[in-house]
């Protein structure tokens, strides 16, 4: 497995579930809290991602 | 009535073992404490996340007093508890620094002892009656 993004996604998937777990109690609200940190996991990686694009590194 | 986290306040020996407990096994402070859904998730998640970055070609960083990054990564590494030890028993983890996934798997190896790590903190919390 070698695809960054799905490599990044796996990562933010572990990291949310744990967090998710120690954060909050009830099943429902680790669920909503879980999805929230994942997308933004997501969202900030695509995000800087693109940013750091033009950079030439 | 429901019984408040005050009320299960474990003494100082117990508190001890339940730390060491839950990081040698992950999860298994919460599900000492019968905190079983929390406890489930962490037994499953964490020796995952850190048997995922030794699929990546990851390394267990070795105690090297004289480069300190290396040192702090390798007390990292030993924070996920049993599974550290069985890797290095199998001779896992000697890590490929050409291959693709090499820095990714040192992340995740790093990063889930760093959660249990939290996840000790939280059974410790649970255990002097604070959660």
């Amino acid at each position: 497995m070698s695809d960054h993004v799905a490599l990044m996604a796996v990562f933010a998937a572990f990291v949310s579930v744990t967090f998710a777990a120690l954060m909050r109690d009830d099943p429902r609200e680790q669920l909503a809290f879980g999805a929230r940190l994942f997308g933004g996991f997501i969202g900030a990686g695509l995000l800087l991602g693109w940013l750091l694009y033009p950079l030439p590194l | 009535m429901r019984a408040t986290a005050a009320e299960h306040v474990q003494s100082p020996t117990n508190t001890y073992l339940i730390c060491a407990v839950a990081w040698l096994i992950p999860g298994a402070g919460h599900l000492w404490q019968r905190r079983t859904q929390k406890g489930i998730v962490f037994l499953i998640a964490l020796p995952l996340m850190f048997a995922t970055g030794l699929w990546l070609e990851g390394r267990i960083f070795p105690f090297q007093i004289i480069e300190p990054l290396v040192a702090l990564a390798a007390i990292a590494d030993l924070g996920i508890g049993l599974p550290y030890f069985v890797a290095r028993m199998l001779g896992a983890g000697a890590g490929r620094v050409v291959a693709l996934t090499y820095e990714y798997g040192n992340a995740f190896i790093i990063v889930a002892g760093l959660l249990n790590m939290l996840v000790v903190l939280d059974a410790f919390d649970i255990a002097q009656g604070r959660k």
